[in-house]
Protein backbone atom coordinates (compact mmCIF):
# COMPACT_ATOMS: atom_id res chain seq x y z
CA UNK A 1 0.00 0.00 0.00
CA UNK A 2 1.60 3.14 -1.14
CA UNK A 3 -0.06 5.52 1.05
CA UNK A 4 -1.69 5.11 4.88
CA UNK A 5 -3.97 7.86 4.75
CA UNK A 6 -6.08 8.23 1.18
CA UNK A 7 -9.67 9.14 -0.39
CA UNK A 8 -10.68 6.87 -2.86
CA UNK A 9 -13.74 5.99 -5.56
CA UNK A 10 -12.53 2.75 -5.67
CA UNK A 11 -13.97 -0.66 -3.15
CA UNK A 12 -11.98 -0.06 0.33
CA UNK A 13 -9.50 -2.76 1.21
CA UNK A 14 -10.00 -2.68 5.45
CA UNK A 15 -7.82 -6.29 5.18
CA UNK A 16 -5.13 -4.08 3.13
CA UNK A 17 -5.30 -1.36 5.87
CA UNK A 18 -4.78 -3.78 8.73
CA UNK A 19 -1.96 -5.03 6.86
CA UNK A 20 0.20 -2.03 6.66
CA UNK A 21 -0.30 -0.99 10.13
CA UNK A 22 0.96 -5.03 11.42
CA UNK A 23 4.18 -5.56 13.21
CA UNK A 24 5.68 -8.10 14.74
CA UNK A 25 6.38 -5.54 17.83
CA UNK A 26 2.61 -5.19 17.74
CA UNK A 27 0.07 -7.43 19.88
CA UNK A 28 -2.99 -6.02 19.24
CA UNK A 29 -4.53 -4.97 15.53
CA UNK A 30 -8.01 -3.06 16.13
CA UNK A 31 -10.12 -2.07 12.87
CA UNK A 32 -13.47 -0.31 12.25
CA UNK A 33 -15.50 0.08 8.88
CA UNK A 34 -18.51 2.49 8.21
CA UNK A 35 -20.78 0.94 5.90
CA UNK A 36 -24.17 2.15 4.42
CA UNK A 37 -27.07 1.05 6.76
CA UNK A 38 -30.53 0.05 4.58
CA UNK A 39 -32.64 2.35 7.35
CA UNK A 40 -32.23 5.77 8.43
CA UNK A 41 -34.46 8.23 10.21
CA UNK A 42 -37.49 5.67 9.37
CA UNK A 43 -36.24 5.87 5.70
CA UNK A 44 -35.79 3.53 2.87
CA UNK A 45 -32.65 3.83 1.60
CA UNK A 46 -31.57 2.85 -1.33
CA UNK A 47 -27.58 4.13 -1.77
CA UNK A 48 -25.56 6.96 0.08
CA UNK A 49 -23.74 9.37 -2.73
CA UNK A 50 -20.31 10.59 -1.21
CA UNK A 51 -19.04 13.78 -1.92
CA UNK A 52 -15.11 15.09 -1.30
CA UNK A 53 -13.69 18.25 -1.12
CA UNK A 54 -10.60 15.72 -1.89
CA UNK A 55 -7.18 17.78 -1.04
CA UNK A 56 -8.28 19.13 1.90
CA UNK A 57 -9.91 15.83 3.17
CA UNK A 58 -6.68 13.94 2.56
CA UNK A 59 -4.75 15.71 4.27
CA UNK A 60 -7.23 16.49 7.19
CA UNK A 61 -6.81 12.42 7.49
CA UNK A 62 -3.24 12.61 7.57
CA UNK A 63 -3.30 15.37 10.21
CA UNK A 64 -5.86 12.78 12.25
CA UNK A 65 -3.85 9.65 11.93
CA UNK A 66 -0.60 11.92 13.10
CA UNK A 67 -2.66 13.38 15.98
CA UNK A 68 -3.35 9.36 17.37
CA UNK A 69 0.01 8.27 16.48
CA UNK A 70 1.30 11.02 19.09
CA UNK A 71 -1.33 10.29 21.29
CA UNK A 72 -0.69 6.28 21.55
CA UNK A 73 1.81 4.20 20.57
CA UNK A 74 -0.31 3.00 17.05
CA UNK A 75 0.49 2.78 13.95
CA UNK A 76 -2.57 4.13 11.87
CA UNK A 77 -3.84 4.13 8.41
CA UNK A 78 -7.51 5.44 7.35
CA UNK A 79 -9.63 5.69 3.65
CA UNK A 80 -12.41 7.20 2.94
CA UNK A 81 -15.00 6.27 0.04
CA UNK A 82 -16.36 9.14 -2.28
CA UNK A 83 -19.27 8.31 -5.09
CA UNK A 84 -22.74 6.35 -4.99
CA UNK A 85 -22.30 3.26 -2.41
CA UNK A 86 -24.83 0.79 -2.15
CA UNK A 87 -26.43 -0.57 1.27
CA UNK A 88 -23.60 -2.79 3.17
CA UNK A 89 -20.69 -1.07 0.92
CA UNK A 90 -17.92 0.22 3.20
CA UNK A 91 -17.07 4.36 3.38
CA UNK A 92 -14.31 4.55 5.78
CA UNK A 93 -12.44 2.08 7.27
CA UNK A 94 -9.82 2.04 9.97
CA UNK A 95 -6.43 -0.03 11.28
CA UNK A 96 -4.83 0.72 13.75
CA UNK A 97 -1.73 -1.45 15.25
CA UNK A 98 0.13 -1.28 18.71
CA UNK A 99 1.48 -2.89 21.50
CA UNK A 100 -1.73 -3.93 23.46
CA UNK A 101 -5.49 -3.88 22.92
CA UNK A 102 -6.48 -0.71 24.43
CA UNK A 103 -4.61 1.97 22.64
CA UNK A 104 -5.51 0.77 19.25
CA UNK A 105 -9.69 0.30 20.36
CA UNK A 106 -9.13 4.07 21.38
CA UNK A 107 -7.28 5.18 18.35
CA UNK A 108 -9.65 3.66 16.08
CA UNK A 109 -12.32 5.99 18.15
CA UNK A 110 -10.57 8.80 18.41
CA UNK A 111 -10.06 8.53 14.60
CA UNK A 112 -13.47 7.89 13.58
CA UNK A 113 -14.91 10.85 16.02
CA UNK A 114 -12.45 13.39 14.24
CA UNK A 115 -13.41 12.29 10.92
CA UNK A 116 -16.79 13.49 10.99
CA UNK A 117 -15.62 16.69 13.21
CA UNK A 118 -13.59 18.05 10.64
CA UNK A 119 -12.91 16.06 7.10
CA UNK A 120 -14.81 17.53 4.10
CA UNK A 121 -16.93 15.27 3.21
CA UNK A 122 -20.95 14.82 2.58
CA UNK A 123 -23.14 12.63 2.33
CA UNK A 124 -26.62 12.28 -0.13
CA UNK A 125 -28.73 9.65 0.88
CA UNK A 126 -30.82 7.91 -1.64
CA UNK A 127 -34.21 6.82 -0.73
CA UNK A 128 -36.73 3.78 -2.42
CA UNK A 129 -39.02 6.42 -3.52
CA UNK A 130 -36.68 8.28 -5.73
CA UNK A 131 -35.93 11.53 -3.34
CA UNK A 132 -33.10 12.19 -1.82
CA UNK A 133 -31.61 14.25 1.01
CA UNK A 134 -28.07 15.87 2.22
CA UNK A 135 -27.36 14.71 5.87
CA UNK A 136 -27.07 17.75 8.27
CA UNK A 137 -23.19 17.83 9.60
CA UNK A 138 -20.98 18.96 11.34
CA UNK A 139 -19.55 23.03 10.86
CA UNK A 140 -15.78 23.63 9.69
CA UNK A 141 -13.77 25.72 12.12
CA UNK A 142 -9.50 26.89 10.84
CA UNK A 143 -7.86 24.36 12.74
CA UNK A 144 -4.66 25.90 13.36
CA UNK A 145 -3.71 28.81 15.96
CA UNK B 1 -10.65 40.58 -9.30
CA UNK B 2 -12.52 37.24 -10.75
CA UNK B 3 -12.15 34.34 -7.95
CA UNK B 4 -14.02 30.59 -8.77
CA UNK B 5 -15.56 28.95 -5.49
CA UNK B 6 -15.78 25.05 -5.98
CA UNK B 7 -19.22 23.99 -4.61
CA UNK B 8 -19.22 20.93 -2.12
CA UNK B 9 -22.07 18.54 -0.74
CA UNK B 10 -26.06 20.57 -0.39
CA UNK B 11 -24.16 23.33 -2.15
CA UNK B 12 -24.02 21.10 -5.73
CA UNK B 13 -28.08 21.34 -5.20
CA UNK B 14 -28.31 24.95 -5.19
CA UNK B 15 -29.07 24.96 -9.35
CA UNK B 16 -25.41 27.00 -9.57
CA UNK B 17 -23.28 24.37 -10.78
CA UNK B 18 -20.16 22.76 -9.44
CA UNK B 19 -18.42 26.57 -9.03
CA UNK B 20 -20.01 30.03 -8.76
CA UNK B 21 -17.50 33.25 -9.90
CA UNK B 22 -17.68 35.78 -7.47
CA UNK B 23 -15.74 39.69 -8.09
CA UNK B 24 -13.95 40.33 -5.27
CA UNK B 25 -11.25 43.04 -4.44
CA UNK B 26 -7.53 42.48 -4.30
CA UNK B 27 -6.92 41.92 -0.89
CA UNK B 28 -9.88 40.29 0.20
CA UNK B 29 -10.99 38.98 3.56
CA UNK B 30 -12.59 35.74 3.78
CA UNK B 31 -15.71 37.50 4.91
CA UNK B 32 -16.09 39.67 2.13
CA UNK B 33 -15.97 36.73 -0.24
CA UNK B 34 -18.81 35.35 2.05
CA UNK B 35 -20.67 38.60 1.46
CA UNK B 36 -20.50 38.26 -1.86
CA UNK B 37 -21.07 34.51 -2.25
CA UNK B 38 -24.75 35.50 -0.18
CA UNK B 39 -25.48 37.79 -3.31
CA UNK B 40 -24.65 35.00 -5.49
CA UNK B 41 -26.90 32.21 -4.28
CA UNK B 42 -29.52 34.83 -4.16
CA UNK B 43 -32.74 32.90 -2.98
CA UNK B 44 -30.90 30.18 -2.28
CA UNK B 45 -28.69 31.88 0.24
CA UNK B 46 -30.22 29.85 3.13
CA UNK B 47 -28.03 27.22 1.85
CA UNK B 48 -25.14 29.37 3.09
CA UNK B 49 -25.49 28.26 6.82
CA UNK B 50 -22.27 27.17 8.42
CA UNK B 51 -20.29 27.28 5.39
CA UNK B 52 -16.81 27.91 5.40
CA UNK B 53 -14.07 28.74 3.09
CA UNK B 54 -11.12 26.94 2.58
CA UNK B 55 -7.99 25.92 0.27
CA UNK B 56 -6.45 22.74 -0.47
CA UNK B 57 -4.72 23.17 2.61
CA UNK B 58 -6.77 24.37 5.60
CA UNK B 59 -10.04 26.09 6.68
CA UNK B 60 -9.77 29.51 6.30
CA UNK B 61 -10.60 31.97 9.08
CA UNK B 62 -13.63 35.18 8.55
CA UNK B 63 -10.32 37.49 9.16
CA UNK B 64 -7.79 35.37 6.35
CA UNK B 65 -6.68 37.20 3.41
CA UNK B 66 -8.15 34.96 0.32
CA UNK B 67 -4.73 33.56 -0.77
CA UNK B 68 -4.08 32.69 -4.30
CA UNK B 69 -5.09 28.88 -5.60
CA UNK B 70 -7.72 26.65 -5.18
CA UNK B 71 -11.31 28.10 -3.31
CA UNK B 72 -13.51 25.88 -1.73
CA UNK B 73 -16.86 26.90 0.09
CA UNK B 74 -17.88 24.04 2.40
CA UNK B 75 -21.36 23.77 3.87
CA UNK B 76 -21.37 21.27 7.70
CA UNK B 77 -19.59 18.31 6.82
CA UNK B 78 -20.77 14.32 7.44
CA UNK B 79 -18.09 12.31 6.78
CA UNK B 80 -17.97 8.69 7.88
Amino acid sequence: MRRLTFVTASRLDPAALCRAVASPRHGALASFVGTVRAVHAGRRVKAVSYDCFVPLAEKELARIAAAAEKRWPVRVAVAHRTGRLKVGEASVAIAAGSGHRAEAFEACRFVIEEIKRRVPVWKKEHYDKGDGRWLAGCALHRSRP
Amino acid sequence: MKRKIELYGRLRDAGLGSSVVIDAPKPATARQALSLLKSAFGPKAALLAGCVLATDDEVLSSSDELPSGRLALLPPVCGG
